[in-house]
């Protein structure tokens, strides 16, 4: 038995179907998490039959006629894959606008059962709902659900009523007239026709006790968090104290305590190999395996504390707030405002993030958001910056919180770029985005996202980092010739003759070793690499607790061992962070951007903007702290020039381009 | 022999390590490990098209 699982974006579908499949799906409070189908068995509790229950998830949509890809996923599913039972889930606390995709779904001659959701929600308005009118008026079930909940929750009656209704017919409520599909009048028409037709029967079974001309506590908090002037330094605060908390206070302290036992581990094997086993071995085994991987997963508690906190915030309805800040920047430089949830998603990791770039319709906005949207720092890349916070400004929390800032800064100043080099600097768009209710974040969701994420670093730092480890060290113990590199001949390895041309492009922005530049390098196939490498290169397996180096390098500072200033460190990090992603990243790039011109434009203009970006921090810092330019500086800025001239030039030719268009047009 | 089984050792944990990514990759794990980075099922956007 197959059940479609539909209804309007944010009605609570995903969290739904985890609730009935018992699956851990991304929810989120706000539009547009899901943009693919997903499926999965109903739990055995719920379903009292031998017959297997396969229940999909399908993105939200506001009608049967797509505009958007995701939407037409839904579409396309219960036209065309004979759902037997849809569910509808409808937000109870907004009926009047979920209707209409009902009346539409009743059409199709498959039973429908309604779950009216967020029943509490509506409770808590003190709103009324009568269930036996509602389901008389529109001629299936209705059941009230409340899938946050693990009580009481109506889900179990969901599931009876709709084993029930299988195979049964299903009535059609709004009589649907003979209609010229092709004559946008008439489908006008009935449109209009159908929205007085849902107006009506929410008129009769719905009793709001708040109605919208008052103002509610949301919309005096709303006052203050989305405020034009507020809404910034708020968001400024909020992940300053976000970063803090995870990077400064809390994560360090849970991170001691796991790399201790890290290092515990690795005094017991290198205690079991003993004396008698081939170094190279030994290397191979302890630093390249456990000490590279132990490394990254040192920050394992950094990240689970951080993604937590980004989780209540996302749960409690306040990015959405944050998208609805955004907006006003976004619109004027050319993006669309709902670009701004591709890039909060890709928070998380810029692969769902780029693809969450097909909610947005228009074609150059989709293009530019899924070509910007890896600047924002993901998670992969959080590790680095808690490196680079750690080590060489003392974890502080204003780090990680420039970085998201300079991101959106990029973001901005890339679509800026970008509108005028693809001649449309008029363009602008118009965003409506429904704002979440504010509700208590819940811990279960928080926890569950904070777990899932942290599955996913350490199954990544298992399979893809571990064997970068392996490779990484055995690059820098043989030469070509695969004989071991003599001490002291350590620039005649694989590895260092391989990142050596690489380094010497990197002299202008304070860190041209071939250490760091190979770490940048197998960062392009995952971020977390980056430290993966540096701790294999630099032989340090604990980056939280640094006193264990004073064994190694007889210095107690990374930075020493690295050969790094503050600066230096910090342009390393905005190298690592600003330039192409991974390779997995760029993949879904390349999916989604369809269109080659694009996707290498883009990979260029990444590597363009790290490179640039960094150049100024290293330079600059060092003008500032030193009174002097770096080393590198002229090399660098000729190449610098010339980067920002070719932009300049292709921004003028697409002007160009504009204004030919319209000498043409008119 | 302490050689050979370390180098034993450091095998099978490549080979683990390559399995896991072959299989997650054959579940259409567009990152390995990525939670929410499934691979798309293909359908695209007719944009601007009211069906």
């Amino acid at each position: 038995m197959k059940l479609a699982l539909t209804g309007n974006p944010n009605s609570g579908k995903t969290t739904l179907f985890n609730a009935i499949t018992g699956n851990i799906e991304k929810v989120g409070n706000w539009a547009g998490v899901t943009i693919n189908k997903k499926e999965g068995n109903v739990k055995g509790d719920l379903n009292k039959t031998s017959e297997n229950i396969v229940a999909v998830d399908l993105p939200g949509a506001y009608s049967m006629s797509p505009f958007t890809s995701e939407e037409n996923i839904t579409s396309d599913f219960v036209r065309n894959e004979n759902p037997d039972v849809i569910i509808n889930i409808v937000d109870a606390t907004n009926i009047s606008r979920s209707l209409f995709f009902t009346t539409q779904l009743l059409e199709l001659d498959i039973p429908v059962v309604i779950a009216l959701n967020k029943s509490d929600l509506n409770q808590k308005k003190e709103n009324t709902i009568d269930i036996k009118k509602l389901s008389n008026k529109l001629g299936c079930p209705v059941i009230e659900t409340i899938s946050t909940s693990n009580n009481n929750n109506g889900l179990q009656s969901l599931i009876e009523k709709v084993i029930e209704v299988k195979g049964k017919k299903q009535t059609t409520p709004f009589s649907l007239k003979k209609v010229n599909m092709s004559d946008s009048k008439s489908v006008e028409k009935l449109d209009i026709d159908r929205f007085e037709f849902v107006k009506k029967i929410v008129a009769t079974v719905e009793n709001r006790k708040i109605h919208s001309n008052k103002q509610t506590k949301q919309d005096t908090v709303d006052r203050i968090l989305a405020n034009k002037l507020l809404g910034i330094p708020i968001f400024a605060i909020v992940m300053w104290l976000v970063f803090s908390i995870s990077q400064t206070y809390v994560g360090p302290v849970i991170a001691d305590i796991l790399v201790n036992w890290i290092d515990g581990f690795y005094g017991v094997v290198e205690g079991l190999l003993g004396e008698n086993v081939s170094p190279i071995l030994s290397a191979l085994l302890l630093d390249g395996i456990i000490g590279g991987v132990g490394a990254v997963v040192g920050f394992l508690p950094l990240i689970m504390v951080l993604f937590f906190l980004l989780a209540l915030l996302e749960d409690c309805g306040y990015m959405g707030r944050v998208a609805v800040i955004m907006d006003r920047f976004f619109k004027r430089v050319g993006l669309s405002g709902k670009s701004i949830i591709p890039m909060v998603i890709g928070t998380g990791c810029a692969i769902p993030g780029v693809m969450a770039t097909r909610t947005i319709k228009n074609e150059r906005q989709r293009r530019t958001t899924a070509m910007l949207t890896p600047f924002m720092p993901c998670g992969a890349k959080l590790p680095v910056i808690a490196l680079f916070a750690g080590v060489f400004f003392n974890g502080a929390g204003w780090v990680g919180t420039s970085m998201y800032f300079l991101a959106i800064g990029i973001i901005i100043v890339g679509s800026l770029i970008i509108v005028r080099i693809t001649g449309q600097k008029n363009a602008r768009s118009f965003f409506i985005m429904e704002l979440p209710e504010y509700r208590f974040p819940s811990i279960k969701r928080a926890i569950i996202s904070m777990f899932s994420r942290a599955k996913a670093f350490i199954i990544k730092a298992g399979t893809i980092i571990l064997l970068c480890n392996v490779t990484v060290q055995i690059m820098q113990t043989f030469n070509w010739k695969f004989h071991v590199i003599a001490e002291g001949a350590e620039n005649t390895s694989i590895l260092a003759t391989i990142a050596s041309p690489f380094a010497f492009v990197l002299i202008p922005l304070g860190f041209g070793v071939w250490q760091l530049a190979s770490a940048a390098l197998t960062g392009f196939i995952a971020k977390e690499n980056v430290i993966g490498t540096l701790a294999v290169v630099y032989s340090i397996t604990n980056f939280i607790d640094t006193e264990e180096l004073t064994l190694i390098s007889g210095s107690t500072d990374v930075a020493n061992t690295m050969g790094l200033t503050s600066v230096a460190a910090l342009s390393y990090l905005v190298f690592n962070l600003f330039t192409p992603p991974c390779f997995a990243a760029i993949g879904a790039m390349n999916s989604e951007l369809e269109n080659k011109k694009w996707f290498w434009g883009g990979i260029g203009f990444q590597m363009a903007m790290g490179y640039v970006l960094a150049f100024f921090t290293y330079q600059i810092g060092t003008l500032i702290t030193t009174r002097a330019f770096g080393v590198g500086f002229i090399p660098g800025a000729i190449l610098v020039s010339v980067i920002i001239g070719y932009i300049f030039y292709l921004m003028h030719k697409g002007e160009e381009k504009a204004q030919n268009t319209i000498a043409y047009n008119a | 022999m302490t050689n050979i089984i370390v180098c034993i050792v450091i095998l099978a944990i490549i080979i683990l390590a390559l399995a896991k990514i072959y299989f997650e990759k054959k579940k259409g794990a567009k990152c390995v490990g990525c939670p929410y980075s499934q691979s798309s099922d293909g359908s695209r956007c007719r944009y601007n098209k009211r069906m």
